[in-house]
């Protein structure tokens, strides 16, 4: 069984203490002002339209985020230049072609603190979509596939500063005249993907 | 005949040396290599001296972009965390530059540190281009704008959201933090420091 000897024991409890009433002492003072850390705003989950994919076929990866209630995000297009949209931007491993992203269009809302000037915002749960291609060269099997999600989000009264969260995509890899399936349909109903 | 040979070579030498020198010049100036373009849209540092939530006194000096003071000591200062990318940010700007005209020769002063991680690059564009609606005038920010990041925002005690302002007496003492864009009763509640 591992125990620290007392020396260490004298070093290593005082600062673990201190860190701990450190992190607690934010953590109360991050409810007291209502205000959530910006990397908890956003929920994403990463879905893939077929199972497996074969090579060569085009499918897709839905990203569902959902954003915690009483925040919002900038759309794709925020009405202003200075915004920082939201945006995700896969990292291919070899195989794998990016096709298009289609982001869903964002509502115009306005704020408390900009009553005048609507913004393009998202806000509930928004699914963003990714087309692509299994090549004929993409590895057989399991592979992921990482994403980044880029959003900064605000409430009615503040805005927090902006965030890349990683997304994995879990994707099986079959040969070219493999049978799949479509997974997820509430998801990908519509989906030219199949 | 050797000696002029080996004297037009070495003049060659030369201009080609200083040829070199000026193209690297010219190429050093047009490429912010080194941060140089970055670091010449600064202007000078603003000085800001308070004592930290632990009581520490903390000397910080931050680069500055706009309106640069001559100095800050003796006076009442709102520090306000924003970004060119909050909204909820800029949408308080015309508030502060109506009360800093108002107060400004009361002793106070807005000291406007601008996280953006891009830094003067694109903050010293957005203050100098950007007017807001001031009471029917259209007017730019006119009050300190300096540079900022995680590191400066630690001093002052982390911050969790933006805008955040954090107000120093005239002695540096920090009195109130704010959260969110300044409300009317926030305004009278500096005044009230202003006047005190």
């Amino acid at each position: 069984m591992w125990k620290l000897d007392r020396p260490m024991r004298h070093r290593t409890l005082p600062i673990l203490l201190a860190t701990a009433a450190c992190l607690f002492v934010a953590l109360i003072a991050n409810a007291q002002s209502g205000i959530l850390a910006p990397a908890t705003v956003v929920k994403p989950q990463a879905y893939v339209s077929l199972q497996p994919v074969p090579r060569g076929k085009q499918f897709e990866i839905a990203l569902v985020a959902n954003i915690v209630a009483g925040y919002h995000v900038n759309s794709h297009k925020p009405t202003d230049p200075y915004l920082i949209p939201t945006t995700v931007t896969p990292e291919l491993p070899k195989g794998f072609q990016l096709v298009d992203t289609i982001y869903p269009p964002g509502m115009e809302k306005r704020f408390p603190f900009s009553p005048d000037k609507p913004l393009n915002v998202y806000s509930g749960s928004v699914t963003l979509r990714l087309k692509l291609t299994a090549q004929n060269d993409a590895p057989l099997g399991p592979t992921t596939i990482p994403l980044t999600l880029r959003y900064q989000a605000c409430n009615d009264a503040a805005c927090l500063p902006p965030v890349k969260l990683p997304v994995t995509a879990k994707v099986d890899v079959a040969a070219a005249n493999a049978k799949s399936r479509l997974r997820d349909p509430e998801i990908f109903r519509n989906s030219s993907a199949r | 005949m050797r000696g002029k040979r080996l004297g037009t070579c070495r003049s060659q030498n030369w201009s080609a040396v200083i040829l070199a020198l000026v193209a690297a010049l010219i190429a050093v100036s047009f490429s912010g290599c080194g941060g140089g373009a970055q670091q010449n849209l600064v202007t000078s540092d603003v000085s800001v001296s308070f004592n930290d939530p632990n009581g520490n006194n903390i000397s910080l000096k931050l680069p500055c972009t706009n309106n640069c003071p001559a100095e800050l000591k003796g006076k009442v200062v709102l520090v306000n965390f924003w970004a060119t990318w909050c909204e909820a940010c800029k949408a308080e700007i015309p508030s502060l530059i109506d009360f800093q005209q108002k107060y400004a020769n009361k002793g106070f002063t807005f000291l406007g540190i601008a996280m953006d991680d891009d830094g003067a690059k694109v903050v010293q564009p957005f203050v100098m281009k950007t007017k807001f609606d001031v009471n029917g005038d259209r007017m730019n920010m006119n009050y300190p704008i300096v540079l900022g990041n995680d590191s400066v925002a630690d001093k002052f005690g982390g911050l969790w959201a933006y805008p955040t302002s954090i107000l120093l007496t005239r002695d540096g003492k920090i009195v109130k933090r704010f959260i969110g864009a300044l409300s009317q009763e926030d305004l009278q509640y500096i005044h009230g420091i202003i006047g005190s």
